[in-house]
């Protein structure tokens, strides 16, 4: 009994764990300035997460994510002149349409999502060759301090990159937990059928689903674009299988229906610390990968509260 | 089941909505067989050229089918050992990891014990099938004892995987320069290189596995319907360990194979894999949700992934728009090969 207690507090308990034990083999890792620096680092990644979370939370996935990114990275270096900041609306809506046109390819073609998004990020990834030259381009430094300069910056402390992150966080909780579409995507998560039976337009939730999943994924690009000031059709790579670990982690099965994106924000963290640990722990460069698989699984195993993943654990 | 057709004339009957459906795959793969030649036919009348469709063809030649068989062998090793798992419902990430890790011990076994096939070095193959055996053994461990879906136990088993590669490498390049294994590629037997029949061998065991015997039979029962199967007696845990163990066997063969094309083995061998090999199975036809399908949907979908490939390069396609091609021809393959009426909805 006790332990259904605890139970949905299991991925903040992981965390804390995990923090613990790095702080107390090298007590380097508690401090707050390099903490802050540390996560501020990750919010591209957590931005993407926090979109990959409403593709889950619905049943399905995203896998066109690090395409999205890399095709916006492009998008936002080469229009840049032309558009000035008005670059960011372009970047969100060509994130939008295509999270969207995936969402329509799954749902009106009966396509799975796991080869829907797929071949959506091969489409995404022709768009970003196309439009680069397939070179890799860099931003006029003037031009993106003055657009994108406030992006990258401190106040009282706290960059303003975990700034973005938490509006972006609360738009999303806001989303899902205050909407009725929020409530919607819970029932499509939950039970599709019975979803459908109770008059949902189911179609045009999951479209939206992935609509936003795209839009996250645009944002997270171009904040990639601005940091690393440029663009190119592989600058996002090796995100993607992150970006769904820190989701699952998180306590967001794939099954669907439960979790959300507060759950997200804790699986990033773990995810952080599994990597920064390795630093601070000073474990060999050829050892760290699979230190991190290891200790996925002991997280993951740690974290999936299994009683949810209604019986049969495929 | 009723048979509704009954009554209806016998063309009908022949072509019904299931059999279409059923050898749809084969249909497209037939259909793109012959679309690559009739570009190539198009730009050479356009340019004024004599030029006879199929026989003048570029792609539609043995040397490029024996092309297409090379790029293609390594693939559809990984991907037949992915199909059991996708039969039982399940899905298994964990490939380029384990492909990375028994080609880099098999090239440091091989090398180790003398270097050349007529040596005990020959050993090392069966080794690595072993480890591929045991690799996938754990990954179905931590799937099934620590309750973990397999999407999440078998990705982070990927990153173990591929972890341990770069472990035992460091990072090097560990080169493989025995004649006789290499043979695999360089040896051609009536236009094909043996790699090609191996790979046949294999398939062809694959598909006595599937529908020959019982461990074939039950991972089809543990997809249908898994509750079910338990209830009729089933040890349906059993199943699913020894499905990724064989799964681990196949992916085995697969970067002996890959080692055998290349020659090197590195910690990026398996690179690739997952992606490539989890979209031919579904585009062969074979249900993400389980129960349908089997290794020769596979190996007509490793075919057309590997047809679209090779004939967007022998036809000139422009490489920035190769990746979107292959993303809409896999979209449309897999629109063609569905059976709409039979699912209820898609995740």
């Amino acid at each position: 009994m006790k332990l259904d207690i605890i139970k949905p507090y299991l991925p903040w308990i992981t965390l804390l764990v995990l923090v613990l034990v790095v702080g107390i083999a090298n007590p380097a890792f508690f401090d707050p300035q390099g903490m802050i620096a540390l996560v501020a680092d990750i919010v591209p990644l957590f931005i993407m997460a926090l979109g990959m979370t409403f593709a889950i939370y619905i049943g399905g996935i995203d896998l066109s994510v690090q395409q999205m990114a890399n095709l916006v990275t492009v998008i936002a270096t080469v229009y840049l002149a032309q558009f000035g900041i008005g670059v960011a609306f372009v970047c969100v809506l060509a994130g939008f349409l295509f999270g969207a046109a995936s969402g329509f390819v799954t749902t009106r073609l009966y396509v799975p999502s796991f080869v829907s998004t797929l071949a959506m990020g091969f489409v995404a990834l022709s768009g970003a060759k196309y439009l680069s030259g397939e070179r890799a381009l860099s931003m006029d430094a003037t031009l993106r301090n003055e657009s994108f300069g406030w992006m990258f910056g401190n106040t009282v402390g706290i960059p303003h990159e975990l700034i973005i992150a938490a509006v972006l966080l609360v738009i999303a909780w806001f989303l899902q937990t205050r909407t009725t579409f929020g409530r919607s995507l819970k029932a499509v998560g939950s039970g599709e059928l019975a979803a459908v039976a109770s008059g949902l337009n189911v179609d045009r939730i999951k479209i939206l689903a992935f609509a936003i999943s795209g839009t996250f994924a645009a944002v997270a690009g171009l904040m990639f674009s601005v940091k690393l000031s440029g663009g190119d059709a592989n600058l996002a790579n090796g995100f993607l299988l992150l970006a769904i670990v820190a989701v699952l982690v998180g306590g967001t099965p794939l099954t669907g229906g439960v979790g959300g994106v507060i759950n997200t924000v804790i699986g990033t963290l773990i995810v952080v610390v599994i990597r920064s640990a390795m630093v601070y722990l000073e474990i060999d460069a050829t050892q760290q990968q699979m230190v991190f698989g290891v200790v996925l699984i002991a997280a993951i195993a740690l974290t999936i509260d299994r009683s949810k993943l209604r019986g049969v654990v495929k | 089941m009723v048979d509704t057709t009954a009554g209806i004339a016998p063309r009908a009957r022949f072509l019904t909505r299931e059999r279409i459906i059923k050898w749809a795959p084969l249909l497209v793969l037939g259909v793109l067989v012959l679309l690559f030649p009739f570009f190539e036919w198009l730009e050479d009348v356009r340019a004024g050229d004599a030029h006879t469709y199929l026989l003048d063809s570029r792609f539609f030649s043995i040397r490029n089918a024996a092309r297409i068989g090379i790029s293609a062998t390594p693939a559809l090793m990984v991907a037949i050992g992915v199909t059991f798992i996708i039969i039982m419902g399940s899905i298994d990430l964990s490939m380029e990891g384990t492909v990375s890790v028994c080609a880099v011990i098999f090239a440091f076994v091989f090398i180790a014990w003398g270097g050349t096939v007529l040596s005990w070095a020959w050993l090392a193959i069966p080794i690595a099938m072993l480890v591929g055996a045991a690799m996938g053994f754990i990954n179905g461990l931590v799937h099934v004892k620590l309750k973990i879906p397999s999407f999440m136990a078998s990705l982070a088993m990927g990153f173990v995987g591929t972890g341990l590669a770069l472990l035992l490498t460091g990072g090097d390049r560990v080169r493989v320069e025995d004649p006789i294994f290499r043979s695999l590629l360089t040896e051609r037997w009536f236009n094909f290189p043996v790699m090609v029949y191996v790979a046949l061998v294999f398939l062809l065991i694959a598909w006595f596995i599937q529908s020959r015997t019982t461990l074939g039979r039950n991972f089809y029962a543990v997809g249908g319907g898994e509750e079910l199967a338990h209830a009729s007696g089933l040890n349906v845990e059993r199943v699913r360990l020894m499905g990724f163990t064989l799964a681990g066997v196949f992916f085995a063969v697969g970067a002996l194979l890959a080692v055998g094309r290349i020659g090197i083995a590195e910690t990026a061998t398996g690179n690739n894999f997952m992606f490539v090999s989890i979209t031919a199975v579904v585009v062969g036809g074979t249900a993400l949700w389980g129960g349908i399908g089997g290794v020769w949907n596979t190996l007509v979908g490793v075919l057309i992934v590997n047809v679209i490939n090779n004939g967007m390069v022998v036809i000139g396609l422009p490489a920035f728009l190769q990746d979107a091609v292959l993303g809409i021809l896999v979209i449309i393959a897999v629109v063609l090969s569905t059976d709409r009426r039979s699912v209820s909805f898609v995740k």
